[in-house]
């Protein structure tokens, strides 16, 4: 089963994403902020997605992605969350290591297409 | 009782605000029959007939004496030795092998185990190094161990310990560095001679700044009693009380996640311990 | 080699660290030292001063190390006064993600004295600036927050503003906040979100 990583400090969005993601039988790991995420990847086997959010306490979005890449882990493919749409911070979010950039609210069925096609599994039944 | 030594709702709040500036510990409500409790003994001990009389002298004594006995009567001192020795194997196996690679061979080890209660946490250091760590014979190791209490540093100093507190510590340990007296059992001369204890309270900075230096600080189950923005405020002081490249070691259910940015995290086999990045200045 | 009884740091420990005084006058030079764990611990010593309040703010302005603008602005959290305030939640206007970050945390801390700005935060033109005040509210214990969350979530046109509030609304809410979260779900009917997080909070308040 595919791991993923959600890192977001509201309780409820993290649950709403486990919840989509669950049932698409996705494996979800929750994280509040990107210091307990980067914690997450020293206890345990590699993840095969991240579900990145911007704004978060400690440690955000932006500050995840530089360290992720810098480690020498087998890397995987981020989604970073915005509230915002400016395009400089999609820019930001590219820069620091994202593969995709999308805006918060985000529906079920927009975001498990993306999911299946960063994880190379496009053609599901 | 007279009825003006009840303590009322304000009394309440003031005085925890008050206790909460001085030591980092906030009382929650549900506390509220544990403190009452507790500062109506010590009203009836120094004679005051009011809380407003009890609080001026708190907050006004120059000598700052009956704020310690509070203090005292305050804290929740319960430990054991050995607790999460996972973290002493850490220390002898991964953290000090890191740290001798970059440490100057002139000067000294400095370990730091704040709060120390009343010492099971040092001395069970002391005993990992002289037992696990051979290269001991190569390095001065100095350890230092602290906390706002002044009787518990006593009982420290002391280092006579009951029965429970010694359960975790293997026969042939207790027989090298124990001696049996009655009920109770006393650590060896050595080990106290090996350990300093001093008097700290974590959110004064001017006690903070007679305690630097370190390469290595357990600090475990004290920052649990905190609220967030007195844990945030240790774990800075912190940073500054270590050597860069400095290790900080917390209890199993602290993290430094959720408290300060400052730190690197760093995975051994043996824990998850935090690093103040070598490079810092 | 050994164990050895440590000491405590004598106050000149090593060459070129002075015991330098520790008054707010020259503590308000060291804030501009250039060695930044001088300026750490001038900042971590002006938290005791409320004069240094205004010379805390600017530098927060200023400062481009890290580390010493996070124990900036936890002095400013224990300084607490309503210059600190200000100068905290100034921060949220700030380009830089850590510092605003790390003031929403401390302001969450500081309930009576953020409450007076509370009102004009949530009214901000910048929904961004409104995201940050309602991430204020989490864990500000003040008994007018769930009254706040309740005029977010009846009024506020941005939709992420308040998926904010309902997030929060799940752990605060008590039965006054059941019509307003009904009536939030008829806002916005097409946003799966919203729709899970107001039921989310309604099961979590109860039903009676
Ligand atoms: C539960 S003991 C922890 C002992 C040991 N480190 C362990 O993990 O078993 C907590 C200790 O923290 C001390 N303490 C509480 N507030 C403190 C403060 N502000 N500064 C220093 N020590 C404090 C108490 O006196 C108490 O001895």
């Amino acid at each position: 089963m595919k791991r993923i990583l959600v890192i977001d400090d509201a309780a409820t969005v993290r649950l709403y994403h486990r919840e989509i993601l669950e049932q698409a039988g996705f494996a979800v790991t929750e994280a509040v902020n990107g210091l307990e995420a980067l914690e997450k990847l020293e206890t345990g086997p590699p993840f095969d997605l991240y579900l990145v959010d911007i704004n978060m306490p400690k440690l955000d979005g932006y500050g995840f992605l530089r360290a992720l890449r810098k480690k020498d882990i087998p890397q995987a493919p981020a989604i970073m969350i915005s509230t915002e749409s400016s395009p400089s911070d999609r820019a930001d979010a590219l820069m620091a290591g994202a593969n995709l950039y999308i805006i918060k609210p985000i529906k079920p069925d927009q975001l498990l297409p993306l999911v299946r096609g960063l994880l190379g599994e496009e053609r599901q039944p | 009782m007279p009825k003006s030594t009840i303590i009322s709702d304000e009394d309440f709040q003031k005085f925890r605000e008050f206790f909460y500036r001085k030591t980092g510990m906030l009382f929650e409500d549900s506390k509220r029959y544990f403190v009452d409790k507790r500062l109506l003994e010590r009203m009836t001990a120094t004679g005051c007939e009011s809380f407003r009389t009890y609080f001026t002298m708190l907050r006004f004594q120059a000598s700052g004496a009956e704020l310690q006995t509070l203090i005292n009567a305050m804290t929740v001192n319960e430990t054991y030795f050995f607790r999460e020795e996972y973290q002493f194997r850490c220390l002898v196996d991964s953290i000090l092998k890191e740290i001798i690679t970059h440490h100057p061979a002139s000067r000294p080890i400095r370990i730091w185990s704040v709060p120390s209660s009343s010492g099971e946490e040092p001395y069970g250091i002391a005993m990992y190094l002289l037992e696990h760590w051979p290269q001991l014979e190569h390095w001065d190791v100095e350890i230092i161990s602290s906390d706002i209490d002044t009787r518990i540093l006593e009982q420290a100093r002391a280092g006579l310990y009951a029965s429970r507190a010694i359960q975790h510590v293997p026969a042939p340990l207790l027989k090298k560095y124990f001696r049996r007296m009655g009920a109770q059992y006393q650590i060896s001369q050595t080990l106290r001679e090996a350990v300093e204890f001093t008097r700290v309270n974590v959110h004064d900075t001017a006690d903070m700044r007679s305690h630097r230096h370190f390469d290595v600080i357990f600090c475990r189950n004290l920052l649990i009693y905190f609220d967030d923005l007195s844990r945030k405020k240790t774990a800075e002081s912190f940073f500054d009380a270590l050597n860069p490249g400095g290790f900080i070691c917390l209890g199993h259910s602290e993290s430094m996640s959720r408290i300060s940015p400052l730190f690197q995290i760093r995975r051994f086999p043996e824990a998850i311990v935090y690093q103040k990045p070598l490079e810092a200045r | 080699m050994a164990l050895k009884k440590g000491q405590p740091t004598p106050p000149s420990h090593s060459p070129g660290e002075r015991q330098d005084a520790r008054n707010l006058e020259t503590l308000l030079q060291t804030l501009l030292d250039e060695d930044p764990s001088k300026r750490r611990w001038a900042a971590r010593d002006l938290a005791e001063h409320p004069a240094a309040t205004g010379a805390l703010v600017s530098r927060l302005r200023r400062e481009t190390d890290a580390t010493v603008l996070q124990v900036i602005v936890t002095a400013l959290g224990c300084l607490a006064n309503d210059e600190a305030i200000r100068g905290l939640i100034d921060c949220l206007y700030s380009e830089n993600a850590m510092l605003r970050n790390t003031a929403i945390e401390v302001l969450k801390e500081l309930p009576d004295p953020v409450a007076p700005h509370m009102g004009e935060l949530l009214h901000d033109a910048d929904p961004d600036v409104r995201i940050f005040a309602v991430n204020v509210l989490e864990s500000l214990r003040h008994p007018q927050v769930e009254a706040w969350l309740v005029e977010v979530i009846l009024k506020d046109e941005h939709i992420n503003v308040c998926a904010t509030a309902v997030d929060l609304l799940g752990e605060v809410g008590g039965p006054q906040s059941r019509d307003a979260l009904a009536a939030l779900k008829q806002r916005f009917p097409e946003e799966p979100y919203i729709q899970f997080a107001a039921d989310l909070a309604l099961k979590r308040i109860g039903v009676e």
